[in-house]
């Protein structure tokens, strides 16, 4: 096992590795382009790279990940500071696009943990992963929500909230787990159940997870801090792409151009926050279809 | 087999001249005037600098080849006809569905293949990770061996692998370029002028060497030089014409990705079709260094 930073090394905590194994880590500077190919040439020597950077940046590789891929090589990139939610350094540092990105390389794995035991569970959970491994991770600390011997299969998903009589599942990942946990727990108040899927394997998706939810909620609202192409909600709606009647199905995701702001207030402005969930939720369940 | 003569080694390069016309005749695509530029470099590459057990594409100690270029795959495929890797009747299924052979090379078919080329610019980049892994973590003494084309040097990604390489002093990486001064709708930047690429690489902590890429002798002299050179990676700018030898497309422009008009009348003009066989010489006995860790990681709880 390798690991390759592109002068990130503080900020993506990939320190920590060189500090362990100075041997096995490659400082390839602001250069992602040469660092996914330097992966690219160490995984052709039988290694187990792992690459990292912030997710808005490694989007300037895609070639290289494309070329990848027509190798069939094995590799794993880890993109840190994805999304809306980095707050104040605004949109030039926001990867909004990676989900899209990753998702549409052949055979590749895209991974979206949203906490401490489930992200160092994916990372080791990536070695073993033949073809193109993404994982994308979030800039601030959040809360732990999984005990240390969880596991969490490729192509899995963790019902983290759910009851007979919930009407509607929110299908969140990364940072917006936590948002739909918290719109949830405010819906109670009302009487609305509320089921909460943290679909951490984005590719390959959950479909039976995501079926089960239909059947019985009818409705799915799909939270991502990413552009709405691409991302989680496509890879949610790909599970209804087999001629099955399609739930009622909304998509939250980045819409606007960001600027700057704190985290919280990027989260409301985006539309993806605990009280837009909540709202969109109320606007289904109160005003519209769901029985 | 004994090491074939400069003029041998002269007529094994018009054969592979000849095989990438055939191959780019059949197949009504392709392109033999790129692969017609980097005969010599390939042929004296091969019989008298690289080292790898063809047998055992996994050897440690095998040296690496990047055809960085990967349009010039017929030159490539050419090469395994003359090493016996691929007969000749499978040449003419070049780009062909179904066949190992396709347009740019990938490893998915070819075991000899390192890794997929064709987006130019990759192969140096992608070279260096594994000079990487040679010098840092394998310490196996192999070199890997680059093939670019000079148009190719315009991309960013080239210069980011220079300076990488440069930095990393990777004395077990070597980039030949194939300078023939054409790119795809026309001359290149710097055309002929290989002190300008040698200026640049210098510039990145490089030696550099250049040479006529079609005079045997001054190649392999050149390729001795890079092997020689320590502490530096070494690029070989060889100065070569695009269709060398067949004089209705030598250095001329607009022919780019396109088959010869005339294959018979260019084989003709080459010597016509041979099966002149090549041997690579043999990796030197490698020893492995393992640096092993263990620990255990504590979970948050």
């Amino acid at each position: 096992m390798v690991a390759l930073d592109g002068e990130v090394s503080d900020s993506t905590k990939a320190e920590l590795f060189a500090k362990e194994h100075p041997e096995r880590f490659f400082e390839c500077y602001i250069a992602e382009q040469q660092m996914v190919a330097a992966a690219v040439g160490l995984a052709a020597r039988g290694f187990t790279p792992y690459a990292s950077s912030f997710a808005a940046f490694l989007t300037r590789a895609h070639d290289f990940l494309r070329m990848a891929a027509v190798s069939g090589a094995d590799l794993n990139l880890v993109g840190s500071h994805a999304g809306v939610s980095i707050g104040q350094d605004g949109p030039s540092q926001m990867g909004l696009e990676d989900l899209a990105l990753f998702r549409a390389l052949h055979d590749s794995t895209v991974l979206y943990p949203c906490d401490a035991n489930q992200t160092s569970r994916l990372v080791a959970t990536l070695a073993e992963r033949p073809g193109i491994g993404y994982l994308r991770t979030t800039r601030a600390a959040t809360p732990v929500l999984y005990g240390p011997d969880e596991s969490f299969p490729v192509g899995g998903s963790k019902v983290v909230r759910s009851s007979d009589a919930d009407r509607v599942a929110l299908v969140a990942a990364g940072v917006t787990v936590h948002e739909a946990l918290a719109a949830a727990e405010q819906l109670t108040t009302i009487g609305i159940a509320c089921r909460v899927i943290d679909l951490y394997s984005v590719k390959p998706v959950d479909t039976a997870t995501l079926q089960e939810a239909a059947e019985q909620t009818g409705c799915l609202i799909t939270v991502e801090d990413h552009r709405p192409e691409g991302g989680l909600g496509d890879a949610v709606l790909e599970a209804f792409a087999d001629g099955r009647p399609v739930p009622r199905f909304v998509r939250l995701a980045v819409r606007h151009m960001p600027g700057s702001a704190t985290p919280g207030e990027q989260l409301r402005s985006a539309g993806i926050d605990a009280a837009a969930i909540a709202a969109a939720v109320r606007l289904l369940v109160e005003h519209a279809v769901v029985p | 087999m004994p090491q074939p003569s400069d003029a041998e080694l002269a007529r094994i390069a018009q054969q592979l001249r000849v095989d990438s016309i055939r191959m780019t005749a059949a197949a009504g695509s392709g392109h033999p005037t790129s692969s017609m530029s980097a005969a010599e470099l390939m042929a004296v590459l091969l019989t008298r600098h690289l080292r790898h057990d063809l047998a055992r594409p996994e050897h440690p100690g095998n040296d690496r080849f990047i055809l960085s270029k990967g349009h010039a795959s017929p030159l490539l495929y050419a090469a395994y006809k003359a090493l016996g890797l691929v007969e000749d009747d499978e040449l003419r299924t070049f780009r062909m569905l179904g066949s190992r052979l396709e347009g740019h090379p990938t490893p998915r078919t070819l075991p000899w293949v390192e890794v997929a080329t064709g987006s130019l610019g990759q192969g140096l980049p992608v070279g260096v990770g594994m000079a990487l892994a040679g010098k840092r973590l394998e310490r196996s003494g192999f070199r890997v061996w680059v093939l670019c084309g000079d148009s190719e040097l315009a991309e960013g990604s080239v210069w980011e692998a220079a300076e990488h390489a440069g930095h990393e002093q990777l004395d077990n990486l070597i980039a030949i370029v194939d300078v023939n001064r054409l790119g795809q709708r026309g001359p290149t930047r710097h055309g002929h002028d290989l002190a300008a690429y040698a200026r640049r690489l210098k510039a990145f902590g490089w030696h550099t060497v250049e040479c006529d890429g079609h005079d045997v002798h001054a190649v392999d002299q050149a390729f001795a030089e890079a092997r020689s050179t320590l502490g530096r990676p070494t690029a070989v700018l060889a100065r070569t014409l695009k269709g060398k030898g067949v004089a209705d497309v030598e250095d001329r422009e607009g022919l780019h990705g396109k088959p010869l008009k005339h294959p018979e009348e260019a084989i003709e003009e080459l010597g016509g079709v041979s099966d002149l066989r090549i041997e690579i010489q043999q990796p030197p006995a490698a020893r492995m260094l393992h640096a092993v860790r263990s620990g255990h990681l504590e979970l948050p709880r």
